[in-house]
This record gives structure tokens, sequence and C-alpha cells, in this order.
């Protein structure tokens, strides 16, 4: 029983003198700094564009107010989400990417109707009390700090001056004692020592609060978010597997199934000639020509049917990602290198997908980048994420709302979970980063 | 000699069945790649038949088939026969629908066989039937006749089959290596078993046989 009390008694009395309460005393005060101007921010353009759009004529700019309110919102988020992670090594994953609508009025029902946006604005309002109170963590702490020092003070420069020291002493709200001599600066030094001790403990208290907060309003999505996207992306992956067995099919029935339908018209053309009447003296030259076209097509219609095979499951694939990337840079028009390194294996699905990322993002680069040189970077992080970049210092300009290649990759991506980069400024280079989860 | 237009997307296979027809003497008027071209080409020749592809442009389904039945209310003397990379039910239960007078539907695979493929589209030409034994198994197979097609001996069942592919009684004695009496024998027996009205004329008989079997 002792020992529990000296043992709890020495981590609240040492937690002043950790690295960690440095850290959650910096996040309340640069936190608490944000959190006030992300409120002001929000509730500006909120009051603006919600008061606008209830006149007739302002409808229009009051709601491209809110629109903007809630975009600034998500990036509000943002910033808050990456302050949490600086200062408090807390990693909350960002919401999924908006998915912008075709159509104005489908655009403007789309961000009317982003949550993730709506769950960052409420985090801004909801942020302003809890800013309080971590400012006030970080002020207590600061005067504490400040009210140490006395002793040390009375010392160096007060020990002639006439007249009483100040002392502040924040408790409950603020108030200040006046102290009269060294003696009475120890009692200022004892102040001092509970403020900080008083700081430090609400800064971590108010910063689980926050941590909480950030969790559930700026992280990915509450569970009806997740189960909508994960409807999104089921729709996806079965139409995108509907659509791919429909290129097989259209391949097959236009390659080699044509092919060997003209091999199997010329074998029977052929065989026609040789049982003529006059098959004592065969047209030799027209059989030949026959049997030419036959062999054509014979070699034609294996050609396709090795390209749709490969299409369908590149066997270099089967030696792993770094050896099938290798081959598939062998064969790019662009000379392209390959840098590996994967840990764990990721699961077949994975690769697949991986490989054919990186098979479409050549034949991009290829296509449009006029790129002298493509770079394949491939790996896994610690995360549990596989990393799949590939860079070209092409013109840039790729977009990935536009044209359907990228969106068809982000598509297909976001079928399990994953999600693609793109920046291509004007004049390049361009990088695309997917990123996928090692298992599907 | 026949006149044939042929419309068909794949250019492989228009040269080819262009070269084969004028091998065997007949002309080729026009080779077209899509359903409306192949309207204006059968306007314009008048021909006997014309072979058609039933996957073409610009939708890659059914062009060809529909194409198809518009050219035979349009020019109901010349014949169609429907050339495809796969058998499907329901495309020759439309095709059939006006009738099996010049109406053909044979899978592509069946080019292989210059002889038999030319004897199939004179038929046709000649207001005829030639339906791909494909079709004519697919009929048996989803029949509801089944009590009356289980009365036939195995060898009437071919003869059956040979009839509804719309082959006349020499060239299915032919194809079984009989006589041609021995086959009337089989197709009179065959009529009386399933209650058919005896019929002379090839056409009347392929249209009683597919109804039977339809019904």
């Amino acid at each position: 029983m002792d020992e529990d009390i000296r043992r709890v008694a020495g981590t609240v009395l040492r937690a002043p003198f950790t690295r960690r309460t440095v850290r959650e005393l910096l996040y309340c005060g640069i936190g608490g700094i944000t959190g006030v101007i992300g409120f002001s921010i929000t509730v500006v353009m909120l009051a603006l564009g919600l008061t606008i759009s209830v006149s007739i004529l302002g409808t229009v700019v009051g709601l491209l107010l809110l629109i903007l309110a809630l975009r600034v919102s998500r990036r509000l988020g943002g910033l808050h989400r990456r302050v949490a992670w600086w200062l408090l090594r807390y990693q909350v994953e960002a919401p999924p990417k908006f998915q912008p609508g075709t159509g104005i009025l489908n655009r403007i029902d789309k961000r009317l109707r982003d949550r993730a946006a709506w769950r960052a604005v409420s985090y801004s309002l909801v942020k302003l009390p809890v800013a309080a109170v971590q400012l006030y963590a970080t002020t207590i702490t600061c005067i504490g700090l400040a009210d140490i020092t006395y002793p040390v003070d009375w010392v160096l420069f007060r020990h002639q001056a006439s007249g009483p020291m100040v002392v502040v002493f924040p408790f409950p709200l603020g108030g200040t004692f006046d102290v009269y001599g060294f003696a009475g600066t120890y009692l200022a030094a004892i102040a001092g020592a509970f403020s900080v001790l008083a700081g430090t403990w609400l800064a971590r208290g108010i910063n689980a609060g926050d941590r909480r907060l950030v969790r559930s309003l700026l992280g990915p999505s509450s569970m009806s978010e997740r189960v909508s996207e994960l409807e999104r992306t089921r729709t996806l992956a079965v139409e995108d597997s509907a659509a791919a067995l429909r290129r097989v099919e259209r391949d097959l029935h236009d390659g080699a199934q044509m092919r060997l339908a003209a091999l199997a018209m010329n074998l029977g053309m052929a065989r026609e000639k040789l049982s003529d009447d006059d098959a004592a003296r065969p047209d030799h030259a027209t059989v030949r020509e026959l049997l030419d076209a036959a062999h054509r097509n014979a070699v034609d219609a294996l050609a396709d049917l090795r390209d749709l095979a490969r299409g369908i499951h590149p066997p270099a694939l089967d030696n792993g990602l770094p050896s099938a990337l290798a081959t598939l840079a062998a064969s790019s028009a662009i000379p392209a290198s390959v840098t590996a390194e994967i840990g764990d294996r990721p699961a077949p699905a994975i690769e697949t997908i991986a490989y054919f990322c990186a098979a479409e993002l050549i034949a991009n680069a290829t296509k449009h980048s006029y790129a002298n040189q493509i770079k394949i970077n491939i790996f896994t992080e610690r995360t549990g994420v596989l990393r799949l970049q590939v860079t070209d210092d092409g013109i840039g300009g790729a977009d990935a709302t536009h044209g359907s290649g990228l969106a068809g990759l982000a598509q297909r991506v976001s079928t399990v979970d994953g999600r693609i980069d793109v920046s291509s400024p004007p004049g390049g280079p361009t990088t695309v980063s997917v990123e996928l989860p090692l298992k599907a | 000699m026949m006149r044939v237009v042929i419309a068909e997307d794949a250019a492989l296979l228009r040269e080819g069945l262009t070269r084969l027809l004028e091998d065997r003497g007949h002309s080729v008027c026009a080779a077209v790649t899509d359903g409306d071209a192949l309207l204006a080409a059968v306007a314009e020749h008048q021909p006997d038949v014309a072979v058609v592809d039933i996957r073409m442009p610009p939708s890659h389904t059914d062009e060809g088939l529909r194409a198809a039945l518009a050219m035979r209310k349009a020019f109901p003397g010349t014949g169609v026969l429907m050339f495809s990379q796969y058998i499907e039910t329901s495309y020759s239960a439309q095709l059939l629908e006006g009738g099996a007078a010049g109406v053909g539907y044979l899978l592509k695979d069946r080019v292989a066989n210059v002889a038999e493929f030319a004897a199939a589209l004179e038929r046709v030409a000649g207001g005829g039937t030639a339906l791909d034994p494909e079709v004519v198994s697919q009929l048996f197979r989803a029949s509801r006749q089944r009590g009356g097609l289980a009365t036939l001996t195995p060898r009437e069942r071919q003869v059956l089959a040979l009839m509804a592919e719309g082959r006349s009684n020499s060239a299915i004695a032919a194809d079984l290596v009989v006589s041609g009496g021995a086959v009337e024998k089989h197709v009179a027996s065959i009529f009386t078993k399933l209650g058919l009205p005896p019929d002379e004329s090839d056409n009347r008989r392929v249209l009683a046989v597919l109804h039977y079997l339809g019904g």
C-alpha cells in the first residue's frame, strides 16, 4: 500500500521533468493558439456564409463562402493533425480525399455533404474551450516556473531594493501576494512548484481529451462513413472485375478467336485446292500462299493469347514484385530503373494491383510526358504500407481528376483502401505515389 | 453462281470469305463492315444472299442481327446467313420467327470445311435453311417434346437433327453414308412417330421440325 502511494507520488512529482511534459506543454501552447485561430476563421466564414445565403440575392455567394469554409476546415483539420503528430507523436490518418462529382451542381452538392469537412468544422468549434484550458495550463506552468526562481532573483537583484516583491499565484484564477523577505521567497517557490505541477497535469489531462477529439473528428471516418466508403469501393471492385472480364472476352473475340477462324478458313481452302479433281497437278503457288497465311494467323493467334494471358496474370509476378517490375522496366520504351526494398511480401492481390499500376504509370509516362528517364521505386514502410513511386523527368501537368487513366487507377487502388497522390507541376517532374496496404 | 454481299468487320475474315467465294466462282458484290452499309449494299446490288457477322461496330453487340432482321423485312427474297463466333439461342429464335426460308445461322468455325460452308450458303441463297449443329443441339436440349423424342431410335434422332439443320434427303444420305431410300424410310418413320404431316418440300419440312422442337 505504502509502495503504491510512493510510486504514484513519484510519478506525479517527476512528471514535470520528463521530455513528454515539454511536448505536452508545447502542444498546449501551439495547439491552443492554432485552435483559437481556427475557431475564429471557421466561425467568421460560417456566419458570413450562412447569413448571406439566407438572403435570396446572396444565396450563390453564401453557398460559395460556405463551401470555402468547409474546404478551409478540412485544411485546418490537416494542420491540427500535423501539430498533434509533430508535438505529441499522435498519429491520426487523414480522412479519405474529397471525391468531386461531375457537373457544377453535383460538385456543390457533394461539397456541402462532405462529412469529413463538417466534422472538421465541429472540431474547430469544440476546440475553443479546449484551447482555453490548454492556454491556461501553459500560462500557469510558465508563471510557476517564474515563481520558482524567486529565491535566486532575491539574492541576485532584490536584496538591496526596498518594498515587497509581488508574486503571482494563479490559483484559483489568478491573484498576487507580496513577499517581504528572503524567507518569503521560499513560499513563492513552493507556490511556483505547485503551479508547475498543476499546469503539467492539467496539460496532460486536456491533451488526452484533445486527442480523442482529433481522432473522432479529424480521423478517417465514423463507422457509417466507413460503411458507405466500403459500399462505394465494393461497387467499384465489382464493376472493375466485370469490365476486366468484358475486356478479356472482347480481346479473345477480336484477336485469337478471329485469327483461328481465319486460320481454319485458310487450311480449309488449301485442302480444297489439294483435293481438286486435277489433284495430279495441284496449284502449288496458291496452296503455298494459303498455308503461309494460315501459318501467319497461327503465329499471330499465339501472340494474342500470350499477351492476353500476361494481361490477366503476369507470370513474372510469381517471383515477387521486384523481379516483375524489373521485367516491366526492361520493356519500357523510355529507359526505366527500379529500386525495390520490400520486407514482408505483400498479398498476391496487392502485388497484382501494384504491378498494373506500375505498368499503367509507365505507359502514361511514355505516352504523355516526353521524359528521358523513369524511376520506379517500391518499398514497404514500417507502418504496413507498400509504396510505389513512379517518377519521370518529363513535362509534368498530369492531372488525377481528368483523364481516365489516373482516375481509373485511383478507383482500382481505392478498392483495397489504397490511395494515389500525384505531383506534377507544369514543367515536371511528375511523381505518382501509390500507397497500398500489405494485405488486401 | 451466287451474288453475295458480305458484312464483317474483321478485315482478315472479310477478305478470306471474299476469296473463298470467288474461288468457287461466286461473285462478291460488296464487302462492308457495319449494319447500315449492309442494308445499303443489299438495296444497291440485290444479291442472292448476304453473309452477316452478328457483332459489328459501332456497339459490337448484335447490330448484325438487327440489320439482318431489317433486311428480311425489306428484301424477303434475299437469303441471310448469320455468321458468328457464338451461338445464342435467343438470336436463332428471333431469326426463325419470320420463317426458316432463306435463313442460316452458322458458327464461324464451319468455314474450315469449305465445301460444306459453300453448300450451306447455296442452300440459304436458294431459299433453304442452314442451321449450325450447335443451334440444333440447343433446340434439342431445350425442347419440351422429350417424350416424343424418346420414341426415336438413335439413327432417327441423327436424321431429325440433320433435317433441322436444313439438309435435303440426299445430303443426309451422303452425310450418314446410307442410301437415299434408307433416309426416306427414316424420315417417314420419324414423321409418324412424332405425328407430323409428311411434306415433300425441304423447306416446309424444316419448319415443321423446328416448330415441333420449339413447341
